[in-house]
């Protein structure tokens, strides 16, 4: 017993004193943002959330904004450190917001310090916005005065859109292979501020390092449903089907994706000529169909029918524009490379992929319709 | 000595215990910028390669039962090469220790301790690992058993980044070709040391020597398959252009990952895979020790662990910088290669050749 006592004591120095880091020497940045000036200097914006102590006990929450230009991203952060009391932590940095215009020019060497730092945080979401990351960050949004932060109010708009499959799932981490890959791109949530909150557009598509992009709101959920993302808390779209009805409301149809099954055909023929097709199986519920005849199977099947038609034509319009862009979300590339190499490393795959033939089909079955037929 | 003994369990565990190590958390990146994402072919072949090492090291200890790798050179070369042999055999092991400690000291002071002074990481080490090679081999087994465990927990972490993977990166194998596939497995070699704690572990081993065979065998099939799953979910992970400049994939993997309790998975990891790391240097340190015992005729290897351990602290703080340290690393990564699993099977050939044997052990 003694003896274990007099071992108690050598906890105390088994923390060591070296690597503290005292939460009230750190200013925790929730939002970052990132612009380049009129000069060509990286401009960054921080947000840091200050709680103040109200009137009857109860916290508030104040949103610091800092920013600071440099020639690097990291020198702009440096520059920012030196502006505030404070030392300013990443590590728990819930988004990255660009502007549009950088990330038009490359968001790797903006990103570049993210990815070295031990500490910083890379399961943080990246953005697009429209405009300035700067505005965005510093807009006065009605909903986080009082809760939270505006990181943790973007972030948490983000996942709402992740959730109904508006944009794909991506944080830091997860495009850097795809932005590393000669044969795939990737996408990210486009943000536009609106006065009071923010509105989430649709889709930043990229190729390679750059933005080329965009694909508005609701195609961009079929883009996310040709990702061959299974389903998602909330994968829903309202799709058009009829064009006679009146009023024109009863035209419309909602439903959600309860399964999503994509098969993804690559063809190469010998002569090195790539063609690709996506074909999506889903079965869907119906939210909303305001005709209310569900009832008899040729009506389901009509309807069945009409989704389908109605969905291939926009997967089609989305596969169009990407190839437009010259951006390969789907990794068509990677496919060739993987399985057809020889023929892979003759193609200038930027060259050649706008002009292979590349088709999606979607087949929709309807397996229910909520509680009224 | 018969407190001394282990069973052939407690074997088992030894070896697995000392095989894994610093290896395991740049082995991905290291394979890579030789075979490119071929790498884990090569590590299942170097799997195949270093079984005939321990056959051949169970082979010798077999002739001489319950001697160490230090009893048994004076007795196949003569008394003045044995003790010259023996000489290099501990300087061997005790830079195995060092490079585990320069290792583990570039990794944690990159990864978590930036601040803390390399002296103090490095320390800390070696006093867990003077504190453990004064007990007896049955008891650092022990511990070996007890900390097992910890490596499920090292493998679940590893199962998440099946989350978000993407399995065309493998595509198309073999395409750096065979050669080059071959050639680097010399490189998974030196990550799977670790097997040649059984040239002095074997010695208090009371298992029959069947049952020897089959748990070095096995340990060493088991790590194999352990390594070659966490390389190739790397490879899946991570892109063939990324790769190259993530040192360290394992941990940047981890990172990556975050749960509502964990946000930073990988610190959790380093913290269980310091105990692996300590695991590998107390059995090196271990051996060394018993290195030291024979060359100055010790009673026993108690008396000459802490000159051991305070000689590969004070050897393990000159490096630091980078490039010293993959310097260090590819030295004594060359040394290991010959000394653990080339020298062995010649050691055995010597042995054959020469007839030499133990009396009292069963003629093959």
């Amino acid at each position: 017993m003694r003896k274990i006592l007099s071992l108690l004591p050598v906890l105390l120095l088994l923390t060591g004193c070296w690597d503290q880091a005292m939460l009230n020497q750190t200013k925790l940045i929730t939002a970052g943002g990132f612009d380049y000036t009129k000069d060509g200097k990286v401009l960054t914006t921080a947000a840091v959330p200050q709680s103040v102590a109200a009137e009857a006990g109860q916290g508030n929450i104040v949103n610091q904004i800092f920013s600071a230009s440099g020639n690097t991203a990291r020198q702009s952060r440096l520059r920012l450190d030196r502006r505030v009391a404070e030392r300013l932590d990443a590590s728990k940095n819930q988004i990255i917001l660009f502007g549009e215009a950088a990330a038009k020019k490359d968001i790797y060497q903006l990103l570049d310090v993210f990815y070295r730092d031990p500490k910083s945080a890379l399961n943080a979401k990246l953005a697009v916005a429209k405009g300035k990351a700067s505005d965005v960050i510093s807009t006065r949004f009605e909903e986080p005065k009082m809760s939270s932060g505006v990181g943790e109010y973007l972030r948490d708009s983000i996942r709402s859109a992740e959730e109904s499959a508006t944009v794909p799932k991506e944080n830091i981490q997860t495009v850097c292979p795809v932005m590393f890959d000669p044969g795939q791109d990737f996408a990210l949530p486009y943000l536009e501020p609106l006065k009071k909150t923010v509105s989430i557009r649709g889709v930043a598509l990229f190729h390679e390092h750059k933005m080329v992009g965009t694909i508005r709101e609701p195609l961009s959920v079929t883009y996310t449903m040709l990702t061959g993302e299974k389903h998602t808390i909330a994968m829903s779209t309202t799709k058009k089907i009829f064009t006679n009805k009146k009023p024109e409301l009863m035209n419309y149809v909602t439903f959600k994706v309860k399964k999503n099954k994509r098969s993804f055909n690559i063809d190469v023929t010998p002569e090195g000529k790539v063609s690709a097709e996506i074909k999506l199986k889903m079965k869907v519920v119906v939210t909303e169909y305001p005709r209310d005849n569900l009832a008899t199977p040729g009506e389901v099947e009509n309807v069945e029918k009409r989704l389908s038609k109605k969905l291939t034509k926009d997967a089609n319009k989305v596969i169009q524009k990407l190839q437009k862009m010259n951006s390969d979300p789907y990794g068509v590339g990677r496919h060739v490379m993987a399985y057809h190499y020889p023929v892979w490393e003759k193609l200038n795959w930027k060259e050649v992929y706008p002009k292979i033939d590349f088709k999606a089909s979607i087949d929709v079955d309807v397996i229910g319709h909520g509680i009224i037929e | 000595m018969n407190s001394h003994t282990i069973t052939h369990r407690q074997l088992f565990f030894l070896i697995v215990q000392t095989q894994i190590g610093v290896g395991v958390l740049s082995l991905p990146f290291s394979l890579f910028t030789k075979a490119k994402i071929d790498g884990w072919i090569s590590l299942i072949i170097a799997g195949l390669f270093i079984q005939f090492s321990i056959l051949a090291i169970w082979k010798l200890c077999d002739r001489f039962p319950h001697n160490t790798i230090y009893e048994i050179l004076p007795k196949l070369m003569g008394k003045n090469l044995g003790l010259v042999f023996n000489f290099i055999y501990t300087l061997h092991f005790a830079f195995i220790s060092i490079l585990i400690l320069i290792m583990y000291n570039s990794i944690v002071g990159k990864w978590i301790l930036f601040e803390t002074p390399h002296w103090v990481i490095i320390f800390i080490m070696t006093a867990v690992g003077y504190y453990f090679i004064t007990s007896s081999p049955r008891e650092i087994a022990r511990f070996f058993v007890i900390v097992t465990p910890l490596l499920i927990v090292l493998f679940v972490f590893i199962l998440y980044a099946y989350t978000d993977v993407h399995l065309l990166y493998i595509f198309p194998v073999g395409q750096t070709g065979m050669l080059t596939i071959i050639k680097s497995s010399s490189d998974a070699v030196v990550a799977l040391l670790g097997f040649d704690a059984s040239l002095v572990f074997l010695a208090y081993s009371n298992g029959t020597p069947a049952k020897n065979i089959k748990v070095i065998s096995f340990a060493s099939f088991c790590i194999t398959v352990l390594y070659a799953f966490i390389v190739f979910t790397t490879y899946i992970f991570f892109n063939p252009a990324e790769i190259i400049i993530v040192p360290e994939p394992v941990l940047y993997m981890l990172k990556a990952f975050s749960f509502s309790i964990i946000e930073r998975t990988d610190l959790v990891f380093l913290s269980i895979w310091i105990i692996s790391v300590a695991t590998s240097f107390i059995s090196y340190l271990f051996i060394a020790a018993k290195g030291v015992q024979t060359l100055f005729g010790l009673n026993d290897h108690q008396k000459g662990a802490p000159y051991v351990a305070i000689f590969c602290a004070v050897i393990a703080i000159i490096p630091n910088e980078k490039l010293e340290v993959l310097m260090w690393n590819k030295y004594i990564s060359l040394t290991s290669l010959i000394f653990s699993a080339l020298f062995p099977i010649v050691l055995l050939l010597i042995a054959v050749l020469r007839k030499k044997q133990e009396k009292g052990a069963a003629s093959s």
